[in-house]
């Protein structure tokens, strides 16, 4: 029986290796002193200076960008799921005359397209004139609306695997819309929302050109403390990996618990 | 595979008269406005403020700004901008190489994790991290390790006798070099989505067709791609859209170096319209891209059309 | 009450009232308003923030420093300097970005603020950039002082003294004994003669590129004090110099060059790959902090090299710093009274000991300079009157474009250096054409 696996854990296993080794190289590199990393020797002594410098030195706050970057990723992924999955549904099935569905989803799209540095700065000017700007308020709405589009599409996706029949049962037995939505849909689209909502959170917590212009020292997030380590003349690499590596651990936690809770718990939610 | 384990028959009768059309009607507009509401308050005015831009020349004196229209002049200067040339083909190449390589790659990925007996969770989790790390890490470090002196890569070429390579730096391989890095980083979005879209097909219709002696190959060829062709062709158009807007890790890759070879549009946008501040010209060139893109998305889906109805 | 004086009160008054007169601002009396001042992550954050810290300490006054990401530095000043009320005081920028705001006008003059101001005669004008006309546009002492130096960066030559020593090699002052001295030490892949850069970047190869440029007597332009925008770039000396740098990286440098960015010559010089390398001052702490370095104590500096009976002609990249123009009074007053402080010889001191780089040529006459792990001055003040800045219009950045594509694909092989040179002297032409500068272009160079 396994002999017939072994070719999809061997195939599984070295795409692992491919993807693992780069991310691996990373983590160790936040270890390691910067001439080491540069003079590409394998072996080196670790040290921690790295993740002291990036968490307690003067110049950084990567604890507040992690705060904020919790609150703006979890806002902004539980708006946007729930308005793009919410929408997804109501345009396919709620009768809307098809150019409001062709349009809003045009419309959607087009916006993806928009380069980060002409939506930031557009941004940036909208907040000011309203003191949006520098809050964890505005950052959640840009992020919300920046993923939204692809919530609403993938979602789109989903929800046409709501079978019609369960929804006439549903609809003959008396069932509202609310409930149907809520009792019905979601547990079958559960495995699709939560694969949407890992990637907006992930899309949110990576963000960087919007974050840059909208925030300011109190609400800066992770990929802008990141970037200070890009500078003019040379990369800290060091700091850099050892600030990803601390960015990578409370993402990867978040989404493996979130896509277990989500599935687990619309599906039993259902009704059985 | 999931299916939540609904039928008909669980669904207890309710004892209640049906739905009064104005709660539905209620329903109807209170379930798409969330989103149309955000759409309008944050979506609207950057797309109608660019478009605007476009037909101005900004200039800032003794402080304040001073618009110029121009017409459609910037429109026409863009086919003589060298770098947009240059950028246009390019991002075309990079994006349906890249595209069609994570699509190719998360397919195989996501099928391959559905059908194995154990370690889904595994490898679930592992397959994810590459999108975890920001794209400005994803650059500097794969910068690092595909160096000519010191990289990682060309180490292990060296392992196995082969010759050190200039990856970013040379013309013939560094388009492909930034190609491949941007495969690492996002096959996992497309392996994600086609997980759910796998896991959300109905058991019933392989247990069917194991029973009809269909191998795996016909099983995936005649039910699992067509059924999975809606999420396919909509994880396709995020991930075009998505590749145009690349910018980081290209920048640090290569800064569109050698040359022009890796020069992609959103780097040509970015310096005219951030870096010399031609807020006008960039903008007219942002809608010229979004023109672009479209027309692409509108004949791949033509070409799905045909393809249906073939 | 009696008020007794002891001498011990009455010479610390003393001091006091000097430095206050020297610095032409009551310290002593009510504390200036809290100001903000945005700068960049970078090495010289730490000299720069301990400096600020003194300050505060010694004042009372406040200062908030915004550190933000060097990517976003352009991006978060425009956004604040064009807003109604801007969120820093003190904006802090690359000089060829301050040009856009002199000449975008957001800047307030330091002398239009504070008509006492004097400026520090030690203090390095730096190419003149602090200055700006706003009615002829360019920066020379008649202008206006808008801003005072942050940091003066220029590129050195950083060699390998040991490996001289070893060898018996004199420290090279023209491009003839650098290149007979990269050529000694050449011996790849362990050692390469000289790393240069050759990568296209925003401001990447062209930048190495300038000394070369300037130090054989060529330019870009033939007189921008004057006004005056016509392109020599492809005349005999951008000639002779483009054609040096092409066999330097032949014959003493690295076989990929076209793809060295300065990141990379900071690699190839600390793990001790390269001999000579052009690089910025700024670089200078990297190497001898064993944390980041294997070439401990080896490095040495000396001023870019010039051609025979010319000056060395280093570019300028230097940071500067100046009021924005929305922001309150008061607190447009407590910022030129941060810098009043921040230029005079005793606060550069304290930047030199924290680790930076001193703006006022005094402190380069100190003892301090002759210490061991700061045997960069010299050569630095050396060079820094002989600094040039290389462009003092706003356009500048779609020049540099050019120049970075040109030169990129001539050291990569793809074009000839008569060729590259040609077509970006025309593209530049071009380009200033299109802003209507009173330009010229010279008949085409033949092989």
């Amino acid at each position: 029986m396994t002999q017939r696996y072994s070719l999809a854990y061997l195939l599984l296993a070295v795409s692992g290796l491919i993807v693992v080794v780069p991310v691996f190289w990373i983590v160790l590199a936040g270890f390691r002193t910067p001439i080491s990393l540069l003079s590409g020797t394998w072996q080196f002594d670790p040290v921690l200076d790295n993740f002291l410098e990036v968490l307690f030195s003067s110049t950084s706050d990567l604890l507040l960008n992690y705060r904020n970057s919790i609150i703006v990723g979890l806002a902004s992924t539980c708006i946007c799921l729930a308005a793009g999955t919410l929408a997804a549904w109501s345009l396919d099935r709620l009768n809307w005359p098809g150019w409001v569905t062709h349009v809003f989803l045009g419309w959607a799209l087009v916006f993806q397209m928009i380069p980060p540095v002409a939506l930031a700065s557009a941004w940036f000017g909208m907040e000011r004139a309203v003191h949006l700007d520098n809050t964890l308020i505005g950052l959640i709405l840009a992020h919300a609306t920046l993923n939204l589009p692809m919530a609403v599409w993938l979602m789109g996706v989903f929800v046409r695997d709501v079978p019609n029949e369960l929804v006439e049962a549903a609809k003959i037995d008396g069932a509202s819309g609310r409930e149907l939505f809520f009792s019905i849909v979601l547990p079958i689209i559960a495995p699709g929302l939560a694969a949407t909502t890992v990637l907006c959170f992930v899309f949110s917590w990576n963000e960087f050109a919007v974050a840059l212009n909208l925030t300011a020292k109190e609400t800066a997030t992770v990929p802008v403390a990141i970037a200070k380590f890009a500078q003019d003349y040379q990369i800290q690499y060091t700091q850099m990996a050892a600030t990803a590596t601390l960015s990578i651990l409370p993402a990867l936690v978040l989404l493996l618990i979130g896509q277990r809770y989500i599935v687990n718990g619309l599906t039993t939610g259902a009704l059985k | 595979m999931t299916q939540a384990g609904i039928s008909t028959a669980s669904i207890a009768p309710l004892a209640r008269p049906a739905r009064p059309r104005e709660d539905e009607k209620l329903w109807r507009w209170l379930s798409f406005s969330p989103a149309l509401l955000l759409m309008l308050a944050m979506g609207a005015l950057p797309l109608v403020n660019l478009l605007a831009t476009s037909f101005f020349d900004v200039t800032w004196t003794s402080g304040s700004a001073n618009w110029q229209p121009v017409g459609l002049a910037h429109y026409r200067e863009l086919p003589a901008d060298p770098l947009v040339a240059a950028g246009i083909t390019n991002t075309v190449l990079f994006a349906l190489g890249a595209v069609f390589g994570q699509l190719v790659l998360g397919l195989i990925l996501a099928l391959l994790v559905t059908r194995i007996p154990r370690g889904k969770v595994f490898f679930r989790a592992l397959f994810i991290l590459p999108i975890l790390i920001p794209g400005i890490v994803v650059g500097a470090i794969w910068k690092l390790m595909l160096n000519y002196d010191f990289g990682l890569v060309n180490q292990l070429i060296g392992f196995a006798g082969l010759t050190a390579q200039d990856w970013l730096g040379d013309s013939g391989t560094a388009l492909l070099s930034v190609i491949a890095v941007d495969i690492w980083h996002w096959t996992p979005f497309c392996f994600l989505l086609f997980l759910a879209g796998i896991e959300a097909l109905p058991n019933d219709i392989y247990e069917a067709s194991r029973m009809d002696g269909a191998s795996p190959w016909q099983d995936f060829r005649y039910i699992t791609l067509p059924l999975m062709i809606p999420t396919i062709a909509v994880t396709a158009a995020f991930r075009l859209v998505l590749a145009f807007k690349v910018f980081d890790e290209v920048y640090l890759l290569t800064g569109g170096g050698p040359g022009t070879a890796t020069e992609v549009i959103s780097f040509t946008l970015y310096q005219r319209f951030f870096t010399e501040d031609k807020v006008g010209y960039g903008a007219a060139m942002a809608i010229a891209v979004i023109f672009v893109i479209s027309l692409l998305l509108i004949i791949g889906l033509q070409g799905r059309r045909l393809g249906r109805t073939a | 009450m009696p008020f007794t004086l002891n001498r011990r009160q009455a010479l610390i008054g003393l001091g006091a009232a000097t430095l206050a007169s020297q610095a032409r601002i009551g310290f002593a009396q009510t504390p200036a308003a809290p100001i903000s001042i945005v700068i960049n992550q970078s090495p010289w954050l730490a000299s720069f923030s301990a400096t600020v810290d003194l300050y505060q300490k010694e004042t009372g006054n406040k200062v908030n420093l915004e550190v933000v990401p060097f990517d976003g530095m352009l991006e978060k000043q425009r956004n604040s300097v064009r807003a109604s009320q801007g969120d820093y005081d003190i904006l802090i920028l690359n000089s060829g970005w301050f040009v856009e705001m002199y000449y975008g006008g957001f800047v307030t003059p330091i002398t239009e603020i504070d008509p006492g101001f004097t400026l520090d005669p030690g203090i390095f004008t730096l190419g003149d950039t602090i200055y700006f006309d706003a009615e002829k546009k360019n920066m020379t002492p008649e202008g206006k002082l808008m801003t005072l130096p942050i940091q003066p960066n220029i590129p050195m030559l950083y060699y390998r003294g040991d490996l001289y020593q070893e060898k018996g090699l004199k420290v090279p002052e023209t491009f003839e004994e650098l290149f007979n001295n990269a050529k000694a030490l050449q011996n790849p892949p362990q050692m390469y003669g000289i790393v240069q850069r050759g990568a296209r970047g925003a401001n990447t190869v062209s930048y190495d590129f300038y000394p070369y440029l300037f130090g054989m007597g060529g330019a870009v332009f033939k007189d921008q004090t004057a006004g005056d925008y016509s392109v020599v770039l492809n005349d005999d000396k951008g000639k002779a110099a483009l054609d040096y740098y092409l066999n330097l990286a032949k014959e003493a440098g690295h076989p990929k060059t076209a793809s060295q960015d300065q990141a990379q010559i900071v690699q190839a010089l600390v793990t001790g790959h390269c001999a000579h390398a052009s690089l910025v001052i700024a670089a200078y702490s990297t190497m001898d902090d064993p944390k980041q370095s294997a070439v401990v104590d080896k490095i040495e500096y000396a001023p870019t090299p010039h051609a025979p009976g010319l000056q060395p002609g280093p570019a300028l990249g230097h940071w500067l710093g100046g009021v924005a123009h929305n922001v309150p009074d008061d607190r447009k007053r407590a910022a030129v009274a941060f810098l009043s402080w921040f230029q005079t010889r005793d606060a550069q001191i304290a930047n030199l000991k924290a680790g930076g780089i001193p703006l006022n040529a005094t402190v380069y006459e100190d003892p301090l300079a002759d210490e061991r792990q700061n045997r960069w001055m010299k050569p630095l003040a050396a060079a820094l009157p002989h600094a040039i800045n290389p462009y003092a219009f706003p356009e500048a950045t779609e020049v540099v474009a050019v120049l970075e594509l040109g030169l990129n694909r001539a050291i990569a092989g793809e074009i000839t250096a008569v060729d590259a040179l040609n077509s970006m002297s025309d593209d530049i032409y071009k380009i200033m054409e299109k802003y209507k500068y009173k330009t010229a272009e010279l008949p085409k160079l033949t092989a």
